[in-house]
């Protein structure tokens, strides 16, 4: 038994070493920023998988909640002079209460009705960044700062990489942790059938504001890191398309795998920078990969008989060897 | 002043009423969101723009639009929506929405992404004054297109085979296909001739603006669509014409008498208020609800 656990966990502390150290042998600051912007999407990524993945909420309005965040940490940090720590987590409480108010309008709606609100409520959003030039500045975007605490600014793409990395780690954990306690459990009891769900004594208006809620927390702490890290933020970043890719990160990685998560937003972050011709046909690339995973894959790589699922049944047949216990999912 | 925006409202309106009937037809009878149909129909509308552009008949070359985009819409159902059929919700609209990032970028890579003048040359634009009120007649073809388009497809559903055809589908797969219709084959139909009234209605969107561009599928098409269809209630063909007119009407008194920044604003938050206190919107269809 102890030999076992810790036959699982040693990837998982060679892994961890690895990426904790990763600024040291990375030391090309372009591959440095796409790490973090992989972490930070990462985040977002998370958090769609638990209003999608587990909630079963069709939500094609995430990126609005990445830019309330970023837009309330930016003007409170740059404009009102709040101290970060405070503006930021105020980025992500103000996100959550926007979430919130979402999750009360689309409290008794179902699935076409919450996906048309959650455009238009993203449209809403936007707007407002466009044309309330006063506080936002407009369609030129508004510049702020790198964060600092207690007077040391993380100047450095290192510094800023840990920020990233310890901000992803929490992230997971306490996602991870909802998912399996007794909310996460109504969430994925409200995802496999609603009217189930209500029999069983679960309050289903109730849970889904919580996790709107929750979600919009995290994609708002997210946002507010993103805009801190590239000290720029404009309504062009917060479009429907942009929600869109952000939700077929967590479609590619599995819906309800969060592991999978931070692999499909891995893939979709590093592949088009590969190459910067791609750029043309990124439109293309995605539809076909979206259509191809819906026909092939609907669970992506890392779901409920996923493609990886599918994979290791498919050795485990070669080998002629039975399945010994449980894969790890989680 | 009113009663002229009363006018401009209405022709608003009967544009968007061609692009929601189109729209309304495969959403109320398959009840499964369309991403793309805007897509695909923006993809005959350009056929129709180079066809025109290069000297082709105007009757020709909509003909070759609408068979464009009754080919394309016939092949996506075909590959990318009948195999999800039964695959609950999630599954069709990301693969919808796939299929309208793929024509998007087939008319990006095609047309390019710029604004083009479009001129179709066989309705003579002009316009007349009556009482100090300012009418096009570009307007007026348009409305008698949009409602003479509602009462044949009306008259179609429930008079020819074919129409209850549809109509028992709408109501329940199974039976349907238990009383011997052909399922696969009328669905492909449905679609195929959405995608045909999306060419009309998308060819006479750009000859009201005068433009084309690659936003009339989407921002323009697929959502101005929706809204209508759910304002005036899914399933309903005069309900997607009606619903198509208030949107019309609060788009335009919104932006004279609110303000025309904050227009789209404005038209979402009233439309997110409506539908939640009227989902099945104004004039829901009059079928048996399946339970």
């Amino acid at each position: 038994m102890n030999q076992n656990k810790m036959k699982k966990l040693l990837p998982l502390a060679v892994l961890g070493i690895a990426v904790a150290t990763m600024p040291l042998y990375i030391t090309n600051s372009y591959a440095l920023k796409i790490i973090c912007n992989v972490m930070l999407y990462s985040i977002i990524t998370l958090s769609i998988n638990l209003i999608v993945g587990f909630c079963g909420q069709l939500d094609f309005g995430r990126a609005a909640f990445a830019g309330l965040g970023a837009y309330f940490s930016a003007i409170m940090f740059t404009k009102v002079g709040v101290p970060f720590i405070a503006a930021f987590i105020g980025g992500g409480v103000f996100a959550a209460l926007c979430g919130a108010m979402l999750g009360m309008l689309c409290r008794y709606t179902s699935f076409d009705y919450l996906t048309l609100i959650t455009i238009g409520f993203g449209e809403i959003v936007r707007r407002i960044f466009l044309n309330w030039q006063s506080v936002t500045n407009g369609s030129f975007g508004m510049s702020t700062q790198r964060p600092s605490f207690f007077g040391v600014t993380l100047k450095s793409h290192q510094s800023m990489f840990y920020f990233s990395l310890v901000l992803l780690v929490i992230s997971y954990i306490v996602i991870r942790r909802i998912t399996r306690s007794k909310m996460g459990r109504a969430f994925q009891a409200i995802r496999d059938d609603p009217i189930a769900a209500a029999y069983t004594g679960i309050h289903v208006p109730n849970y889904k504001v919580i996790c709107f809620t929750v979600g919009s927390f995290f994609t708002g702490i997210a946002g507010a890191a993103m805009a801190h890290y590239t000290m720029f933020t404009a309504p062009t970043n917060y479009t429907t398309d942009e929600s869109l890719i952000m939700l077929q990160m967590a479609i590619l990685g599995g819906l309800g795998s969060l592991p999978g998560s931070i692999i499909g937003t891995i893939i979709l972050v590093v592949g088009p920078e590969i190459s910067r011709s791609f750029y043309q046909y990124r439109l293309l690339f995605m539809g076909v990969l979206m259509v191809a995973l819906m026909l092939f894959a609907p669970n992506g790589l890392f779901g409920r008989h996923g493609i990886k699922d599918q994979l290791v049944a498919y050795y485990r047949r070669i080998r002629g060897k039975t399945a010994k216990g449980g894969g790890n999912n989680g | 002043m009113f009663l002229q925006h009363l006018v401009n409202a209405l022709s608003v309106g009967s544009v968007y009423a061609l692009l929601a009937i189109g729209y309304n037809m495969v959403y109320g009878i398959l009840e499964q969101l369309n991403f793309a149909h805007g897509d695909v129909y923006a993809v005959g509308c350009f056929v129709v723009y180079s066809l025109i552009f290069s000297g082709v008949n105007p009757f020709l070359a909509i003909g070759c639009g609408m068979l464009t985009g009754f080919l394309l819409n016939v092949l996506v159902e075909r590959f990318a929506y009948r195999p999800l059929r039964g695959a609950g919700r999630i599954a069709p609209t990301i693969s919808a929405v796939g299929i309208a990032y793929i024509m998007r970028n087939v008319i990006q890579l095609v047309w390019g992404a710029e604004t083009y003048p479009f001129d179709l040359g066989i309705l003579k634009v002009s316009s007349f004054k009556v009482g100090g009120v300012m009418i096009g007649t570009l307007q007026i073809y348009i409305l008698v297109i949009a409602l003479t388009l509602m009462l044949l497809i009306s008259l179609a559903l429930k008079y020819t085979k074919w129409g209850q055809a549809i109509i028992c589908i709408s109501q329940s797969i199974p039976t349907a296909s238990l009383m011997g219709i052909p399922v696969n084959r009328v669905i492909a139909i449905i679609y195929g001739l959405g995608a045909v009234l999306g060419v009309i209605g998308g060819v006479l969107f750009c000859s009201y603006y005068q433009f084309i561009f690659i936003g009339i599928g989407f921002s323009y098409g697929t959502m101005k669509a929706w809204m209508a269809s759910i304002w005036g209630g899914i399933g309903s063909l005069k309900g997607a014409v009606m619903g198509a007119m208030v949107l019309g009407l609060t788009e335009v008194l919104i932006s004279a008498y609110v303000s025309s920044i904050y227009r789209d604003l404005f038209v979402w938050a009233i439309f997110i208020i409506f539908i939640l206190i009227r989902p099945k919107g104004l004039f829901p269809a009059q079928v048996a609800e399946k339970i």
